[in-house]
């Protein structure tokens, strides 16, 4: 026993040991770094050791405490086994926890002025087990602070209180913290205007809220060390118990603490949400195994059927062998043993001096009952005892034992996929080609002015061509139309696959052929199967162009690399949350203007089809999908992009589930 | 499932778990949403309430996850992981869904034959 009790002692050392190291190391990174998040990640480590240091040290103390109890009562009454039963324990799983905060209308919508930030995160403490999520940023533009890491606790007896603190600290520049002196600070915050000098002056000094406190836990037994940086303070506090304990997501009350002077004030609207499970053990492990016989009565009396039992969450589990129960074979029958059933020792068998055990359920208004017998008087014990505890277990634990809550333990995350930055369509776009970009640029060129000299010999050469004309001496004079649209333009002009050259160049002046040429007929190509995203409100055929936009379908070849590349996604069958894979992510904001598609029959083409909707899950991607009856393509696969007359006819529900009128996602 | 503006909502609801499905860089759900608040709710064919502009699922795959976790075409969402569902923007309601962090989603959801299977069960008296 005393060994026990030393050897709890010194695990418990142990533990109070590390964690002052671990503090120790904060405190050096804390004085070393530079940068805020740093700073701010170094104070939270610090508080989250400071916590557990205080949580080990009061367990310690509980424990001298108790032992010397112990040896008390031992001296002065005899004092027996203690009869008392111990409910089993359990894990216990929070997760997704969510603050909801309430900002006030004019901070919601400022769009001037600083952005007061706050670092907060939160502390989770049950028993001896302290755990920190992630820290968190918030300012006026989050509604809510979420909270994604699952929190297990191991070892909490069905008594346990989970209490949830919420910290946090202002994360603004322009108050660090105790670093300006305090004459300084006076000075400052009466020369400052009244709500900033204010908050000032709370950042300076601690203020109505200590800087490193567990509200209401026993007293500072080490001297908390005074580190220059940013502190955390305690914003909102709750205590979670069984009671709360459920299989879905649940609404609790906060305490807040503070007020709005503080500087580490957020409003929050006095709520969380959150996911509280538990596991109790004897839902999940055996507690008691054995080989029995069974009789279900009211059969033949003499037909007793030897099984292995495992007596696990509300079931006693009978295997024919016990090699079946490693082997996961489904047992040989199943008995219930919840909160309804009942177990009750029969008399003792005439034959062999052993009590049988009578096992009965109601199944649908019938009563089943089954009996158990074993080989000697100490096994019946032994399991009477068992089932007794297993009932106890499951009177503690309520609900929890009405069936398993399933927890999921965090994996370990991959490393997240490079994603390439936000960045244009074009950033992802890959020129196939070789490396030589001048050339791909002269290719492209060249093509083009290939086409435009066939037009014009239709008639007259667009008017912008003699700008890029050398041998024409009225250059001069033209570039307006053409360089505004020249910046709104050239990135169209990486993703033109170079094809090999059409012809050869028959213009001298290939090189100086503004990309304006290839922009043309762009525009052009595009006119024709789609007013494609990446044209900023490129207006309906200018009346320059007029000569360009006839039958373009026999010169122009299509955009091989867009459309190849949607092509190839829409093979792969699901575009992952309704987004295509598409590279047209952010388009420009003047996509709104308005695409005429509504004009033109989706469905002429496929591919057609498949540039619409990708411009429209651009659209929904912007999230100003405000005409939803407006965008008729929807974001979806494969399966709803190709409904024909014929079949709408057949399925009244497929026509009424029809994209176009109603806008579907796919997850 | 009508609602009335300014009163609390109530409905019978189904808890149904869905664990996503990774195909390559996508988890998949494997069913299809429509509706939301900027969405026109007459399109709606499942809805009894012509102005219902809740999530409601339109399609679901067969033999994905959420058919394997008992999701049903017409089903609608009440709530995602917590958040609600019953006013969100469709948009929202696809990115509640499909959050990349997230192996499982535990979707509330409400149909009327769990309406009817209440109220019938109700009606047969108690023995």
């Amino acid at each position: 026993m005393n060994n026990s009790n030393n050897q709890r002692d010194s695990d418990i050392q142990k533990k109070i040991d590390h964690e002052i190291r671990m503090r120790d190391g904060a405190c050096k990174l804390l004085a070393a770094c530079s940068q805020r998040d740093q700073a701010l990640e170094a104070a939270k480590s610090l508080q989250t050791c400071s916590t557990r240091i205080m949580a080990y040290m009061s367990e310690l103390q509980r424990m001298k405490e108790a032992q010397v109890m112990q040896k008390v009562t031992r001296r002065s009454s005899d004092a027996g086994p203690m009869d008392d039963r111990l409910p089993c324990k359990g894990k216990v799983a929070i997760s997704d926890l969510r603050i909801p905060l309430m900002w006030k209308d004019t901070e919601y919508f400022k769009n001037k002025g600083e952005l007061h930030r706050c670092a907060v995160f939160c502390l989770l403490q049950l028993g001896g087990e302290i755990f920190d999520t992630d820290m968190v940023i918030v300012d006026r533009t989050l509604t809510d602070i979420c909270f994604d890491n699952t929190i297990v606790f191991t070892d909490a007896s069905p008594g346990f209180e989970l209490r949830v603190e919420l910290y946090s600290c202002c994360s603004e520049d322009d108050y660090s913290a105790g670093s300006t002196p305090r004459k300084l600070a006076s000075k400052l915050s009466s020369s400052l205007g009244r709500s900033a000098g204010k908050k000032l002056r709370a950042a300076m000094e601690p203020g109505p809220c200590s800087p490193v406190s567990n509200g209401g836990a026993s007293p500072l037994l080490l001297p908390v060390p005074s580190v220059p940086g940013p502190k955390y303070h305690l914003l909102a506090h709750t205590t979670l118990s069984l009671s709360h304990v459920q299989d879905s997501f649940r609404t609790h009350d906060l305490t807040i603490s503070g007020n709005e002077e503080c500087s580490y004030w957020l409003p929050l609207y006095g709520s969380m949400c959150c996911r509280l499970a538990a596991q109790p053990h004897c839902m999940t492990q055996q507690m008691m195994s054995g080989c029995l016989k069974v009789k279900q009565c009211g059969g033949d009396p003499q037909s007793w059927t030897k099984v292995f039992a495992v007596l696990k969450g509300t079931s006693l589990f009978c295997y024919h062998r016990q090699e079946d129960v490693e082997a996961n074979i489904e047992p040989a029958f199943t008995i219930a043993v919840n909160k309804e059933t009942r177990i009750r020792a029969s008399e003792k068998d005439p034959h062999s001096k052993v009590q049988n055990i009578c096992i009965s359920n109601q199944y649908g208004g019938e009563e089943v009952t089954h009996t158990l017998t074993t080989d000697s008087r100490e096994d019946t014990h032994r399991w009477m005892e068992a089932f007794w505890q297993h009932f106890y277990d499951m009177s503690q634990w309520k609900q929890c034992c009405d069936d398993l809550m399933k927890i999921e333990l965090p994996s370990p995350r991959k490393p997240a996929p490079v994603t390439p930055k936000q960045g244009s369509l074009y950033h992802e776009m890959v020129i196939e080609s070789s490396d030589d970009l001048s050339s791909t640029v002269s290719d492209i060129l060249a093509r083009r002015l290939q086409e435009l000299e066939l037009r014009s010999q239709l008639g007259t050469s667009p008017t912008w061509m003699s700008v890029f004309d050398e041998n024409n001496p009225k250059s001069a004079g033209r570039p307006r139309p053409c360089t505004s649209r020249l910046s709104g333009h050239s990135p169209c002009t990486p993703h033109r696959l170079p094809r090999s050259p059409v012809s050869p160049h028959r213009c001298p002046q290939t090189g100086l052929l503004s990309s304006d040429a290839s922009l043309t007929s762009d525009s052009d190509s595009h006119c024709s199967t789609s007013p494609c995203s990446h044209h900023h409100g490129w207006p309906e055929p200018p009346s320059n162009f007029s000569l360009l936009s006839s039958s373009p379908s026999r010169l122009r070849p299509r955009t091989l690399s867009l459309d190849a590349k949607l092509s190839t996604l829409r093979g792969r069958g699901y575009g992952g949350g309704g987004t295509f894979q598409c590279p047209c992510q952010p388009p420009p904001s003047s996509l709104l203007a308005p695409i005429p598609i509504s004009s033109r029959s989706p469905r002429s083409q496929r591919s057609t089809q498949t540039t619409l909707s990708c411009s429209s899950s651009t659209s929904s991607n912007s999230s100003s999908n405000s005409e939803g009856s407006h965008s008729p393509e929807s974001s979806e696969g494969a399966p709803f992009s190709r409904p024909s007359p014929a079949r709408r006819s057949l399925r009244n529900l497929r026509a009424r589930l029809d994209p176009r009128n109603w806008l579907q996602s796919q997850v | 499932m009508a609602f009335i503006p300014g009163q609390p909502v109530t409905a019978v609801v189904q808890r149904i778990e869905i664990q996503k499905l990774r195909q390559g860089d996508n988890l998949i759900l494997g069913f299809s949403i429509g509706g939301g608040i900027d969405q026109d709710p007459g399109q709606n064919p499942f809805s009894e309430d012509k102005t219902d502009k809740g999530i409601y699922v339109t399609r679901i795959t067969p033999g994905g996850p959420a058919d394997a976790a008992g999701l049903m075409m017409g089903d609608k969402i009440m709530q995602v992981n917590g958040w609600d569902m019953t006013m969100v923007t469709h948009d929202q309601a696809r990115r509640t869904l499909t959050k990349k962090k997230e192996d499982v989603v535990r979707l509330l959801v409400t149909r009327k034959s769990l309406e009817e299977a209440v109220k019938q069960s109700m009606s047969y008296p108690r023995q």
